[in-house]
């Protein structure tokens, strides 16, 4: 993996700059005047994004939040239109500007994904909608979770491209990074004070501390050979008998594309709506037919369709891995399923 | 199709699954524009014979009398449906099936000579059931879902999954893996929107197994967690013992 200070000699905006921790709330203000700004907020003993303005206390120490800030471009509940009698009413509306604000590397690599899920073949209109006016504004992992791996796919801790800004918690303050023509006025609009270019010497100090503190590693080296010979290993039994089925590692991947379209009507029956709302390969009615058929019906079938989804049959059709080791299916799984201990355990380790 | 005549029948139960018909409130009169609640014996003092195009039966059935009345009200409807999971599954009625019929009756009647309890089953013991409408008390926005069905003459749009994914979908904090409390969650159906999670209160699996339940798996996580066998099975014999699945999870250890 290259070393993310020899990138920033190379960049296009070299300016790098220095915001004071006390000064987080107010430049997360200053951008709420402009923007609809999004950032890691508590909520009870877990994070979430959620509006950031007034009021809100932005947690930029946060590990993970329970939803991946996906949801802020591909909702969970969403209204595609109205239709009634006469006709149907589109739903897509000029979208007002948004920013993810601390936005850790691996969610946005995972939007990076989605990014060609939602664009290769078709676009989807929805998602490219909001997609086109959200600004990232990423924040540096100095701290992963026990639960993290994305070191082992090359997606973290520290970001190399694919933000406006980019913060690194250097101690004192955060140093920022100008990624994009967008990400400059974001700067220009606030007084940050310069910073020397001995601080990128720090930033690489907190990477290769945050380097190495990982628990979890997830070898990819050989990764494809490896699955295709072990469609039949004794793993997937023994995954049927854990698996709760409950589908909470896929509602909560950062990668996870698939949807259910669903109508509501009014009990006029004369209008209503067509709604999507997430949807999950490792639920028993996802792969279920008219007539009934069901071609996952197994649980085991289920679980290897995950697993091999995220690392066998994204590449050829995305050119990347699907999983961006965020580690939050291992963290919400009451079984404590592990897609990395998967692995180790297949390789035999 | 006509506005369809709507029968509600009541069971063993505490009532509280038509009350919420009631409590649709401002949309009960929506709602009575598109059916005829033609036999309603709670909020109507007029009420019309059959036969009816639909019957809500509320419920578990636990003596005699409530068999031959489910029967009746069977041949009445063209369509039957178990409204709430006393009559998807005999519900909290059906905690007292693992206890002898004498011991119960005594408990709670001082003159259990007068009684004939049986045990507590779900309506589809006895007949043929063409709908469940899960949940203690069974769910308004899915009965609205299952009317409009009716009506356009499809099959309703109901959650079989966990409520783990409605959980998710609304970012509900995880009780069972970030507070350490035992929930029902993954292996219950959904449909209620994750009521209790979404107030701290862990599920209690009133609306019964989800799809493709692994209930002997959370079974022995809940063993991990401490609980004693005796409210593992408790938990899964509260709303819906009967069920196969609950039983399997109340029996596995």
């Amino acid at each position: 993996m290259s070393v993310p200070v020899m990138k920033v000699t190379e960049m296009k905006w070299p300016a790098l700059s220095l915001l004071d921790k006390d000064g987080i709330a107010e430049f997360a203000e200053n951008l709420a005047e402009r923007y609809l700004v999004f950032g890691p907020v508590a909520k009870g003993s877990e994070y979430v994004f959620a509006p950031v303005g007034k009021g809100e206390v932005l947690e930029l120490n946060y590990h993970t939040t329970i939803l991946p800030p996906k949801k802020l471009l591909h909702q969970p509940f969403e209204v595609l239109f109205s239709f009634h009698e006469d006709g149907i009413q589109e739903n897509i509306v000029e979208q007002p500007k948004q920013i993810i604000f601390g936005i850790h590397p691996c969610d946005v690599h995972a939007i990076q994904i989605l990014d060609k899920a939602y664009s290769v073949e078709y676009e989807d209109p929805y998602y490219m909608n909001k997609r086109k006016n959200t600004l990232i504004i990423a924040l540096n992992c100095s701290e992963p979770a026990e639960t993290c791996f994305c070191q082992s796919l090359g997606t973290g801790p520290f970001l190399k491209d694919g933000y406006d800004l980019l913060l690194t918690d250097i101690g004192e303050a955060y140093l920022v990074e100008v990624g994009s023509e967008a990400g400059m006025e974001l700067v220009e609009a606030v007084n940050l004070r310069p910073a020397a270019r001995v601080a990128l010497v720090e930033k690489q100090k907190v990477y290769e501390n945050a380097r190495r503190k990982f628990r979890k590693r997830l070898l990819t080296q050989g990764l494809h050979e490896l699955l295709e010979s072990n469609f039949r290993h004794p793993i997937w039994e023994k995954l049927k008998e854990e698996c709760l089925a409950c589908g909470s590692c896929t509602m909560v991947c950062p990668t996870c594309f698939c949807y259910n379209v669903v109508d509501k009507l009014d009990l006029s029956l004369k209008s209503g709506k067509r709604t999507r709302e997430w949807d999950s390969c490792m639920l028993l009615e996802y792969a279920q037919v008219a007539l009934g058929h069901n071609f996952r019906k197994d649980r085991d079938a289920r679980v290897k369709q995950r697993i091999y989804h995220k690392l066998l049959y994204y590449e050829p059709q995305f050119g990347t891995l699907g999983c961006v080791g965020c580690g939050r299916c291992i963290k919400t799984c009451v079984k404590k399923i592990d897609i990395t201990d998967v692995v180790s355990r297949i390789r035999g380790e | 199709m006509s506005k369809p005549k709507i029968a509600i029948y009541k069971m063993s139960s505490c009532a509280g699954c038509q009350l919420e018909i009631l409590n649709f409130e401002p949309m009960l009169l929506d709602l009575l524009g598109a059916v005829d609640l033609s036999y309603f014996v709670m909020a109507k003092r007029e009420n019309e014979e059959g036969p009816y195009d639909i019957g809500l039966v509320e419920g578990a059935i636990t003596c005699g009398e409530e068999i031959s009345r489910l029967k009746k009200a069977r041949q009445q409807c063209r369509m039957l449906v178990a409204f709430g999971s006393c009559a998807c599954y005999g519900g909290l009625p059906s905690i007292k099936n693992w206890t002898s019929e004498r011991e119960i009756e005594e408990r709670v009647y001082p003159q259990p000579h007068l009684l004939e309890s049986t045990t507590a089953y779900g309506i589809d013991h006895y007949v043929t059931v063409d709908a469940y409408l899960k949940g203690c008390p069974a769910s308004r926005e899915e009965l609205l879902e299952f009317v409009k069905g009716v009506l356009l003459g499809i099959k309703p749009y109901l959650r079989p999954h966990s409520v783990c994914v409605e959980c998710k979908l609304h970012e509900n904090v995880c009780l069972f893996t970030s507070q350490g409390k035992v929930c029902m969650g993954p292996v219950t159906t959904a449909g209620c929107g994750a009521l209790c999670p979404a107030n701290n209160k862990p599920c209690e699996g009133c609306r019964g197994p989800a799809n493709d339940a692994n209930t002997e798996s959370l079974a022995r996580t809940f063993d991990e967690y401490g609980l004693h066998r005796s409210d593992v099975v408790r938990l899964f014999r509260k709303f819906a013992g009967m069920t196969p699945e609950f039983s399997r999870g109340a029996e596995v250890l």
